[in-house]
């Protein structure tokens, strides 16, 4: 308890010291607000937004984009993980295809979802789901091959149906390996998300972001770009807290 | 147990794995008829084929030929089976992984509870119900094994070197408790080990295997007073009994135990 005590602290004092950089370069060094807002004025503009309820909108969708990406993202890597360990002539067809897929990079598809797929949400959560689908895939597939055979005799003792294997040995047994990739793709979610909105669309962190910049209102960007930074730490906690109530009989983590 | 006097029958039995190196023979064919509620110890090396006769018994593997039946009235699960190691879910508490065969079998909560407590009681385990696998010792694990194994009260208990992997005073004790536990339930016991002296200890019969091929070399009948106990082992019997079985394994070329 202490131990987390003093991490807190040194948190703190470790945002109180960027702060103060910040407010210098700011005040006594004068650079004009246009490079470098002050700490003041990009308080007061993020303040300004959420006040309005302009900011809740714009996070609101960001949020929602990354959730439902990476929900669909996870289930459909899962499920094909789990298909090409119980198939594994599947494997063996969808192994070139995947990885083609796998390597090409998905920011370069952005502008081609946008053209498939419109300029509304559907294109964004599908640039979502492809960069969360492939950890997850990868980090299920490792963890469905890699499960204990006594595992699988003691399921074929006990004559558990296909569901009853997957939902109690198998899937439970791959969890780590699936947290391995689910946090890897959270990451990527975020990227994503922010991404595809400066790309179309009048919603979002990302299009605040282009928003801010091409009407010169350096405080609003400065603003937007903080919240995405409480977005990622908000994600990272969330993922941190579900790890911790389903892998806890891994042993204690941080 | 009027009914039979054939718990398990097993009539000419083998076993033959297919490799790059051609076809292997891991049992020659056995026949051998158990009756219920006897305690049946199988000793022999490595290689002999004693865990490949209780896959074949349990179904986890296939014969090459010959047929095994076993008295057990259709039952889905006619077999309980505890491995070397103890396979417990490691993500589930004690009383979770014990009442595991009766969850997946849809028996309610509140008697799962029950009959899992009292297996909990009787392996030993009374006030570990909520611990994971993970912080009890070897032995302890094994133990919740077994228990898990006894849940959904099959007739027939298939042990394959249950206690090779804890140490030798935690295995005399687990000994005397298997017996106690068997003595308490009725169950038709298999117990595959590499100790003859466990193997003269427990058992109505030991049946002695020899390596490369695999095959049943003979079977001795255990006339040794029950309960059996420390006085057991003060027995002159008991201990020729042990000595004979050594040299059944000797003789055969068979690994030194």
């Amino acid at each position: 308890m202490a131990k987390r005590l003093a991490a807190w602290v040194d948190y703190a004092l470790a945002l109180i010291v960027l702060l103060a950089a910040w407010w210098f370069a700011t005040g006594p060094m004068e650079m004009p607000t246009y490079l470098l807002p002050s700490p003041l004025r990009t308080w007061n503009a993020l303040v300004g937004i959420a006040v309005t309820g302009e900011l809740w909108v714009h996070l609101g969708f960001t949020l929602q984009n990354i959730v439902l990406g990476l929900v669909f993202g996870c289930v459909a890597g899962i499920a094909l993980a789990y298909l090409m360990t119980r198939f594994p002539k599947l494997a063996v067809w969808l192994d070139g295809p995947l990885v083609i897929l796998q390597t090409a990079p998905k920011i370069a598809l952005a502008p081609l979802f946008v053209v498939w797929f419109g300029f509304g949400i559907l294109s964004k959560i599908i640039l979502i789901f492809s960069l969360v689908f492939f950890p997850v895939f990868i980090g299920a597939v490792s963890g469905f091959r890699s499960l204990d055979p006594k595992m699988k005799d003691l399921a074929k003792l006990l004559s558990l149906g296909t569901f009853q294997r997957f939902r109690q040995i198998e899937l439970p047994s791959a969890m780590p390996e699936i947290f391995v990739g689910l946090k890897i793709g959270a990451v990527q979610a975020l990227v994503g998300a922010v991404l595809a909105e400066w790309m179309s669309g009048k919603f979002g962190l990302g299009y605040l972001m282009t928003f801010a910049s091409a009407t010169y209102k350096t405080p609003l960007l400065f603003a937007a770009v903080l919240m995405t930074v409480v977005l990622g730490l908000l994600l990272h906690v969330m993922l941190t807290m579900l790890e911790n109530r389903l892998l806890s009989w891994k042993g204690a983590k941080k | 147990m009027a009914q039979s006097e054939r718990m398990i029958d097993i009539v000419g039995v083998h076993k033959t794995f297919v490799s790059d190196h051609g076809t292997v023979t891991a049992l020659e064919p056995v026949s051998i008829t158990i009756k219920p509620g006897e305690f049946i110890s199988i000793v022999g090396p490595s290689g002999c084929g004693k865990s490949t006769l209780l896959r074949l018994i349990s179904g986890l593997d296939q014969a090459s030929g010959g047929t095994i039946t076993l008295d057990t009235a259709g039952r889905k699960r006619p077999v309980g089976f505890v491995f070397q190691e103890p396979v417990l879910l490691p993500w589930k508490t004690i009383i979770e992984n014990v009442r595991f065969p009766l969850d997946t079998a849809g028996v309610g909560r509140a008697q799962g509870d029950k009959i899992a407590l009292d297996l909990i009681k009787m392996v030993g385990l009374a006030g570990f119900e909520k611990a994971l696998p993970r912080q009890l010792s070897g032995g302890m694990r094994q133990r919740a094994a077994i228990a898990r194994s006894l849940s959904d009260d099959p007739p027939i208990l298939l042990m394959d070197e249950p206690f090779s992997a804890v140490d030798l005073m935690t295995r005399d004790t687990l000994n005397d408790e298997l017996l106690r536990i068997w003595q308490s339930t009725g169950k038709t016991i298999l117990l595959v080990t590499h100790s003859v002296d466990e193997a003269a200890y427990l058992a109505d019969r030991v049946m002695v295997m020899t390596a490369r091929p695999g095959k049943l070399k003979c079977i001795h009948d255990v006339d040794l007073a029950r309960p059996r106990g420390e006085k057991t082992k003060l027995d002159p019997a008991y201990h020729a009994l042990v000595a004979q079985l050594r040299r059944d394994l000797r003789i055969s070329g068979g690994e030194a135990h």
